[in-house]
């Protein structure tokens, strides 16, 4: 039977029926109507689901939502109010992540399914590396468990244009402020 | 942006110009509505269009505020037709993109129906469109101005002349006026003649030749214009098709037979103490799980599929046995036939030196990113709503309106975002629009239906397999003298609604048969004789009439029948002892092929030299080192692909290391869309090249997830340069699907360059690779 559980999303804590074993894809989506992740495999296979759970990229379709107790959720909704929180700001009607930013400017989505989560990813790798060379980019979306990010439409190019670019606005703008 | 633009020195055709129409005066707002007329044009136009069942929905409106919404039928693929379309729009009628809004998919809202992937018919309907459009808003000027139309100029939706000046925005305001242009086409229809089993599929085309501007005049078109939907999409902004939910709205989740064949004996039975909320569905072999609760439904399925029970079948030859079946199949009459036997035949026989190979591919999956999902709200009256990604809208409201037996017309279908599918549902079918508006009409509830990842691998329509045999004759002076061909592979036009097949309900009836996709770049190749053979489905006489059922995908046809042929001018060109890129320009004279190959090979720093390579070997020679090319000429553009590799003989791994693709498109639209389209497709062409198979054993599809189905993967992806050639004379040219086409044989060749062995079949898996060279070894 459901229980009622606390969760914390993009800062807030949101109060949320379900039973322990409902994976938190499905919770966020349906109960929270946060709908940047996904469903894309089920099985931690592909990525579009990927959220961070205290800073690390976690795959919501086999998480179960028990496991989120006491732990940070951010989907990309949450985006700007991160990267607010980490310069100290308020987030504005207009912020954007500097990762979303430079999806916006590098045309990455096509169809754009799997862009939440290749999105997650890149906040992921960039609090790790903030400057991850070609190799570095390539690695981590293909080599990191559970499974590579996958694209059908093929953007990978265009991700890691993004991903450097952001860098690169991140980096810069850590040294001026 | 600020745009001049002269009006048109082009002599009109005068044949038919609309004229405006005034319905009334408005105290407040205006607006220009551009409607459709069933053609007058011709008297064979008029006879060609029933008056049945026409949309009604206006196809651009100009509101007093300056705003202009566009109407299209057609819908977002994810390669960026909602930017191209705007553009198009924006140069033919003087405004600036940013003025422009699109409507795209939903029937009841837009008038034109037709292929999303169709972007050149797409494009001249809109251009025609707002060209009308234009014309009709200079006369409208030219009275209000007092000039003669040939004295005004458009810049930025303002018409000006001696001095002054008038906004479109002014010209309709306070005023609703009318624009009736001419059109041809049906509605989309289930037709048990048509060679897919549905009709009408084209939508609508714009008649008459209102005079349009000069390509070479543009100023938006050709411009990197930014594709609409991307910041809603980066923001999470976009409402996706998976999003979609209505009140008192099901869950639901189908369980489908353990084989394609299959039937049902009993279905399983709900432990409500577990699951109190769902619920059971059966219609003949159409089984679902449904519930308020998503999870619920989710689980409650699998616990009912494990105590289903069904039928047994084998009636499938197996992946590994494809071949030999395909090629041991008695075929008849090829299902088309292009070029004379006989003159083929005795140049084949007088040739100095013949090349011939047998080609093979297995079946290949759209594989989109997402399983798909769809909603469907049937209602008591007999009228139904189906919220739908699917990228003919109007071909699938004809299928869901024949399953259901309801009349087309109460029909509507709602389009919105989902995973990209590359030409699964370009016949309307093959979603799970079906499932859903089905157990929507039993349950007389909304139901959304989202297929599971193995629902979706194992029950979606596949790429069927082929083999092709090919051969050419050679001169003494080493031109190819004649080429024949022979195609053999499975229906791929199937797009009947699998839920109602399995539900024992009314589909379309599509019929076996192939066609030749090639398009000839090489008209010094004096003879050519091809030929195409398409039996039914695999498993087609399966009692639950599903069996392998084979749909179109990405550079339908020509994808696969450019392998086989290009991969026979690299060994031909080997035989000749030529460089690949000399061999080809020896025989083709289109100035268009010839520049873009040059353009191409140059970029790509190519050196001239026969394959294969002498310096193959890696210093420490645990590597191989290629490179090959390929061509194909499509849709009015030319596309170029050479690819660098290296193979480790040790493990049979292949990896690209430099990809260099280059495309004349006519007229490029917009180059960075086009440079992210050939940027992609040579991921996906790559991807099928090296890893993509479908595998099956004599019942069912066995590779039903992401690690059994093996797409590319980022660290995969070798360094890609593109080539743009753009041309003002020439049209326009599809852009965005023919990239991935140009890598399979390019990488095939590139193999033979560096280990002297031609593979003759893709994917270049470990394992196929390290057979091939083990054959080498132990022959030599």
């Amino acid at each position: 039977m459901a229980d009622q559980l606390i969760l914390n999303v993009n800062g807030q804590e949101r109060s949320v029926h379900a039973t322990a074993e409902t994976p938190l894809l499905y919770v966020l989506r349906n109960e929270l109507h946060c709908t940047g992740p996904r469903y894309g495999c089920g099985m931690a296979q592909c990525g579009a689901c990927a959220v961070l759970v205290d800073g690390a990229e976690v795959r919501s379709c086999i998480t179960p939502v028990s496991a989120m107790s006491g732990k940070k959720i951010v989907t990309i909704e949450g985006l700007p109010a991160l990267w607010a929180q980490s310069k100290g700001a308020a987030v504005g009607a207009g912020t954007l992540h500097p990762v979303q930013q430079a999806w916006i400017d590098e045309q990455v989505p096509q169809c754009g399914y799997c862009q939440s989560g290749m999105m997650i990813a890149a906040v992921e790798l960039l609090a790790a590396n903030p400057t991850p060379s070609v190799a570095q980019i390539k690695d981590a979306y293909t080599n990191k468990p559970p499974s590579p990010h996958l694209c059908r439409c093929g953007t990978y190019a265009a991700i890691i244009r993004a991903v450097q670019r952001a860098s690169t606005v991140m980096t810069s703008d850590g040294r001026s402020s | 942006m600020k745009i001049m633009l002269p009006v048109s020195s082009t002599v009109p055709s005068q044949e038919f110009l609309p004229q405006l129409t005034r319905r009334g005066f408005l105290k407040t707002g205006g607006v220009l509505m551009v409607s459709l007329a069933t053609p007058r044009l011709t008297s064979q136009a008029s006879q060609a269009v029933p008056q049945r069942r026409m949309p009604i929905a206006s196809w651009l409106e100009l509101h007093d505020d300056g705003s202009i919404l566009v109407r299209t039928g057609r819908a977002e693929i994810g390669t960026g037709m909602s930017g191209f379309y705007p553009q198009i729009v924006a140069d033919e009628l003087g405004v600036r993109p940013e003025t422009i809004s699109l409507i795209m998919g939903d029937t009841d809202r837009t008038p034109d129906g037709g292929f999303s992937a169709g972007f050149l018919t797409g494009a001249e309907n809109l251009r025609k469109v707002a060209a009308y459009t234009y014309q009709a808003l200079l006369r409208l000027a030219s009275e209000k101005l007092h000039l003669p139309v040939d004295q005004l100029t458009v810049s930025d939706g303002v018409v000006s002349g001696d001095g002054r000046k008038i906004s479109y925005a002014e010209l309709v305001r306070n005023q609703q006026l009318d624009l009736t242009i001419p059109v041809s086409g049906e509605a989309a229809r289930v037709d048990p003649k048509s060679w897919n089993g549905l009709s009408g599929l084209d939508g609508l085309v714009v008649l008459g030749n209102p005079p349009m501007r000069p390509m070479s005049g543009y100023k938006v078109v050709g411009t990197s214009y930014p594709m609409p939907g991307i910041p809603d999409k980066v923001m999470g902004r976009t409402q996706w098709m998976c999003d979609v939910a209505l009140p008192n709205m099901l869950h639901a989740r189908v369980v489908r037979p353990p084989t394609l064949g299959s039937t049902l004996i009993a279905a399983g039975t709900l432990d409500k103490t577990k699951f109190p909320n769902a619920q059971v569905v059966v219609k003949k072999n159409l089984v679902a799980v449904v519930s308020p609760n998503e999870w619920e439904a989710i689980s409650a399925s699998r616990a009912v599929a494990s105590t289903t029970k069904w039928t047994e079948w084998a009636g499938l030859p197996g992946s590994d046995k494809l071949t030999g079946f395909l090629r041991s199949y008695p075929w008849k009459a090829p299902s088309e036939g292009k070029g004379s036997i006989e003159e083929t035949a005795a140049a084949l026989s007088t040739s100095v030196k013949q090349v011939s190979a047998i080609y093979e591919q297995p079946f290949i999956k759209h594989a989109p990113i997402s399983p798909f999902v769809a909603l469907a709200d049937v209602r008591a009256d007999g009228s139904a709503t189906v919220w739908s990604h699917s990228a003919n809208l109007q071909g699938l409201r004809a299928q869901i309106a024949n399953t259901l037996s309801i009349s087309f017309d109460k029909v509507v279908m709602r389009w919105l975002d989902h995973a990209g599918q590359f030409g699964r549902t370009t016949f309307g079918g093959d979603g799970a629009e079906g499932d859903a508006a089905i157990l929507s009409q039993m349950l007389h509830r909304p139901v959304r239906v989202q297929w599971m990842l193995q629902d979706d691998f194992a029950w979606s329509a596949s790429s069927p397999g082929w083999v092709e045999e090919i051969a050419c004759g050679l001169d003494a002076n080493n031109r190819i003298t004649a080429i024949k061909s022979s195609f053999y592979s499975c229906q791929s036009n199937d797009a009947r609604i699998v839920g109602a097949i399995l539900a024992g309900m009314p589909t379309s009836e599509p019929k076996p048969g192939y066609w030749i996709a090639t398009e000839w770049p090489y008209d010094r190749i004096p003879h050519r004789r091809e030929e195409a053979y398409g039996r039914p489905n695999l498993g087609s006489d399966a009692p639950s009439g599903v069996g392998m059922r084979g749909l179109i995908m990405r550079t339908p046809g020509q994808r696969q029948q450019n392998f086989p042929l290009e991969s026979l001018l690299n060994e031909a060109a080997a035989a000749a002892g030529m460089d690949p890129i000399a061999f080809r320009l020896a025989h083709t004279s289109d100035q268009r092929v010839i520049e873009l190959v040059q353009a191409t090979a140059k970029a790509a720093e190519w050196q001239p030299r026969p394959s294969p390579n002498p310096m193959a070997r890696s210093e420490d020679g645990k590597q191989l080192h290629g490179r090959g090319m390929c061509l194909m000429i499509r849709q009015n553009g030319c596309w170029v692909g050479i690819a660098e590799i290296v193979v480790t003989p040790s493990t049979g791994m292949i990896q690209v290391t430099q990809f260099t693709i280059g495309a004349d498109v006519g007229k490029i639209i917009n180059p960075r869309q086009l440079e992210r389209c050939m940027l992609s497709g040579v991921v996906m062409g790559i991807s099928e090249a090296l890893k993509e198979e479908v595998t099956f054993d004599t019942g069912k599809i066995t590779s039903t997830n992401w690690s059994g189905y093996k797409i590319l993967t980022m660290a995969e992806m070798p360094e890609i340069k593109t080539v743009q050639i753009s041309r003002d004379d020439k049209g326009y040219a599809g852009g965005s699907e023919p990239a991935n086409a140009v890598c399979p044989a390019a990488i095939a060749a590139a193999f033979h360059d560096a280990t002297g062995i031609h593979p003759r079949r893709i994917p270049l898996t470990p394992a196929y690779v390290s057979g091939l060279l083990k054959t080498v070894r132990t022959a030599s």
